[in-house]
């Protein structure tokens, strides 16, 4: 790809309880991940994370560039 | 093997983007600050569907130009455009007509005549190679069925130098089945 300095930063447990902060989810959905996510997985159903990264300054800007 | 195509998977996100409703912040206090939030519509407020705060990893300044993939309800755009100022120039991209509709209000009643919210897709960004300092993005690179294609676009349209910003959720395990086959989990 060609990015340079990759880091990432904040990684957060993101569970059940987030959820149901975002009105994207149906109460009868969440039910449902209540159900089928395993109850070690409910506090840490996936991890919010924030990514930075650079295109390196000596980058060729378009196809057969110098 | 992908349990969505490309054009279902749209749909899905489109019809669940564009029927949201919210009557409260819980996001958005979640991930910003009560003063960065005092200054914002109500609106861009209560629709925050981010998962984290990509414009403050963003050092942004003065007369950058930067692109929100998938901009939403405008929060991290107005947020950018602020930083930005009015020499600097924000493009919000978003594929739902809904949100498009909704950020273009809230850019104009915040004030900010450096905003430009644009419908398309983060695959086919539309602007020029190198004609971007800053790429953001907020809780939407989950939702492509082409990642990517969306970090190549990144790259092109960035000039040398410039920087990604991305705001996401990953997973350390595999999710059961029944979850990625679930169209409520594809476009949450």
């Amino acid at each position: 790809m060609g990015f340079d300095a990759i880091k990432t930063h904040g990684r957060q447990p993101f569970g059940l309880a987030d959820l149901t902060r975002y009105p994207l989810f149906a109460p009868d959905f969440l039910d449902f991940l209540s159900r089928v996510m395993p109850a070690h997985r409910h506090a840490e159903l996936v991890f919010s994370i924030i990514v930075t990264a650079r295109k390196p300054a000596a980058a060729a800007e378009a196809p057969g560039a110098p | 093997m992908p349990h969505f195509g490309d054009d279902e998977a749209r749909g899905l996100i489109r019809e669940t983007y564009g029927q949201v409703r919210s009557t409260n912040a819980a996001v958005a206090e979640a991930l910003y600050s009560a003063e960065e939030l005092a200054a914002l519509p109500r609106e861009t407020v209560e629709l925050a569907l981010g998962v984290g705060h990509p414009v403050r990893h963003a050092a942004l300044r003065p007369g950058e130009v930067v692109i929100d993939l998938g901009c939403g309800a405008g929060i991290d755009t107005i947020l950018a455009a602020r930083q930005v100022g009015p020499s600097g120039r924000v493009v919000g991209l978003d594929m739902t007509p809904e949100m498009v509709a909704r950020a273009r209000r809230n850019a104009a009643a915040a004030g900010h005549a450096n905003v430009e919210i644009r419908e398309g897709l983060i695959e086919d960004l539309g602007l020029p190679d190198a004609s971007v300092d800053v790429v953001i993005s907020n809780g939407v690179l989950n939702l492509s069925t082409r990642k990517s294609r969306v970090l190549a676009e990144s790259f092109r349209v960035l000039r040398a130098g410039g920087r990604i910003v991305i705001a996401d959720l990953v997973l350390d395990e595999a999710l059961p089945e029944d979850v990625l086959k679930s169209p409520a989990a594809l476009a949450g």
